[in-house]
């Protein structure tokens, strides 16, 4: 390392000076990790509990009651966007799913020359800004004279869904040992029963991993649904902001209560899947983890 | 088949759909970046690039200034926070290093909106502070929290903290403690071991998750928007408002477009910096 000869000149002048301060120490971090933890959970703490409020005021917790959520699933209209918001999410995860998934297959085992031209515009989704995403999708959709609809946002969460999916499977892809493909073939197997049969079982738990996280990414959207949505049924999300703008209400507590609940299970078991399935005696088939 | 050309037509479908979806989307912004709007509103194509000219317009400009001064404080703030939490985590974490790093990501898999919303309801004027000081007797009118740059990057920075804690915590954990422990052999004291050892040992980390928390923090709209007020207004706001108020797609789609240009060219910046400095991590 290029700073060493630096390090040590430093030390030598530090020699007479000054015993070494406890800047390493973890006392200090200790208390700061407790904090930053504090801080990160009680805004949560705080929905979560105020969502079983009894009253109506966010200051003073009156009593336990579940009448926030009972007037949630009672509203006709946050009951249609719940709906909504989960078949966007459903289609979205389908979609996204199995063209990400064909597009990462593409990218690691085809060297024509459009993989790297296509491995670039695969990137790029993942870091424009979400207000870039949700213009280019609202002129694009009011340009060719598409109403905007669940379908327009559904066409939005796809395309800004299937870059994570593609950059999952590849991973698991890329890993895998080629070998035991080239054993099936030369044992009679065609091209797609060993996809079938070999590929796909090995590459599943990401596949499903992949699918499960899209759908938490789409059931939370905001922003790119908020530039794709049309006026009469409007995803959750939509519609807590602008319930949010007019105030807050307890209801909303509860609502967001639920879509945490529904994100944070998701991807709970979006993490555990590979981890289960993998255990099933797939290590034959996985490659370089077995090796 | 041979299996190339088996693999090359499964490339089709996701790289169709991104051109057709994306790249044109792309094309059509910038298009209209240029257009005007007819009587009845809509975007048509044209030749005005005056589009541009207004939104470097003295009326506008302190907004753009304000984005960026508002990203950039999120990022050293969520620096400043984030650093030693994932250092306490890489070093000192032990046995409960895997169930800190969950705990750091967990809040992060609650929707933005929602967590944004948690601090309205915390901070507003009925809101849970408030209530706590006025029953202390510390105020009878209240403090005003929100409305102010305070409130909304503090929001950015709750909302994009784990976009630095994450890479900085790679950082950490890749690096060889025994370097640290060769630091304090050679007399340096914590300050300076720290300085020519661990900061630049994870300086990457640091510029990676600056960059993570940059880019959606100053595109974003949804912190100043609930937490904050037209005079804390960002580029966000005022982009979602063209297309959601005023109607003006042309100008909504040149600010997108300075948006977009101002964050290549910061990538670009970012990129050339990352690979300069593995190139003399090498040598």
């Amino acid at each position: 390392m290029s700073s060493t000869p630096a390090a040590a000149e430093n030390a030598r002048e530090a020699r007479g000076g000054k015993p070494p301060k406890d800047f390493d120490r973890p006392r200090f971090l200790r208390v700061l990790m407790g904090l930053f933890l504090v801080w990160t959970f009680a805004p949560i703490a705080v929905v979560v509990l105020f969502s079983f409020n009894s009253g109506k005021s966010l200051q003073n917790f009156d009593g336990i009651s579940t009448q926030w959520y009972s007037d949630f699933f009672g509203d006709q209209q946050l009951r249609e966007s719940l709906i909504a918001s989960l078949e966007i999410a459903l289609v979205t995860m389908v979609v996204a799913t199995v063209l990400g998934s064909l597009l990462a297959f593409g990218l690691v085992r085809s060297r024509n020359r459009l993989s790297p031209v296509t491995n670039v515009m695969m990137l790029i989704p993942l870091v424009v800004p979400e207000i870039v995403a949700g213009v280019t999708a609202l002129l694009l959709f009011t340009q060719i004279g598409l109403r905007l609809s669940l379908t327009t946002i559904i066409l939005a969460h796809i395309t800004f869904s299937i870059s994570y999916v593609t950059v999952i499977v590849r991973g698991r892809l890329a890993a895998l040992n080629r070998e035991v493909e080239e054993a099936a073939m030369d044992l009679g197997a065609t091209r797609m029963q060993t996809m079938r049969l070999v590929v796909l079982p090995a590459v599943w738990p990401a596949i499903l991993a992949a699918g499960l996280l899209t759908f938490a990414l789409s059931f939370d959207d905001f922003v790119l649904s908020f530039f794709t949505t049309g006026e009469e049924v409007q995803p959750l999300p939509v519609r807590i902001y602008s319930s949010i703008r007019f105030g807050v209400t307890p209801t909303i507590n509860a609502i967001g209560t639920l879509m945490m609940l529904v994100s944070i299970s998701t991807i709970a078991l979006a993490l555990a899947l590979p981890r289960i399935l993998g255990r099933r005696g797939q290590t034959v088939l996985i490659g370089k983890d077995a090796v | 088949m041979s299996e190339r050309r088996f693999a090359g037509l499964t490339l089709l479908p996701g790289a169709g759909w991104l051109v057709l979806l994306f790249l044109i989307p792309l094309g059509i912004t910038l298009a209209i970046s240029f257009g005007v709007t007819d009587d009845l509103g809509n975007a048509v194509y044209a030749w005005r690039p005056e589009n541009y000219s207004q939104v470097f317009d003295p009326l506008f400009v302190p907004v753009l200034l304000r984005s960026v001064g508002y990203a950039a404080a999120t990022v050293t703030l969520c620096l400043l926070i984030g650093y030693p939490i994932a250092y306490f985590i890489a070093r000192f974490g032990g046995k409960y290093k895997y169930l800190l790093v969950a705990l750091v990501v967990l809040p992060f898999l609650v929707n933005y909106l929602i967590r944004v919303y948690a601090w309205v309801a915390i901070l507003s004027d009925e809101g849970l502070i408030n209530g706590i000081l006025k029953d202390m007797g510390m105020t009878t009118d209240g403090v005003r929290f929100l409305n102010t740059p305070f409130a909304v990057v503090g929001g950015l920075v709750y909302g994009y903290m784990a976009f630095m804690i994450l890479p900085v915590y790679a950082a950490l954990d890749r690096m060889d403690s025994s370097l640290i422990e060769a630091g304090k052999d050679l007399y340096a004291n914590g300050w300076q071991t720290f300085r020519h050892v661990t900061w630049p040992a994870t300086f990457q980390g640091v510029l990676a998750g600056s960059v993570l928390v940059f880019l959606p923090a100053v595109g974003d709209f949804v912190s100043a928007q609930l937490l904050g007020g037209p005079d804390t207004y960002m580029v966000g706001n005022l982009i979602q408002q063209q297309f959601f108020e005023a109607n003006n797609y042309p100008f909504g789609a040149a600010l997108t477009t300075v948006l977009m240009a101002f964050l290549l060219i910061f990538m670009v910046f970012y990129l050339r910096s990352a690979g300069r400095a593995s190139e003399e991590a090498r040598a």
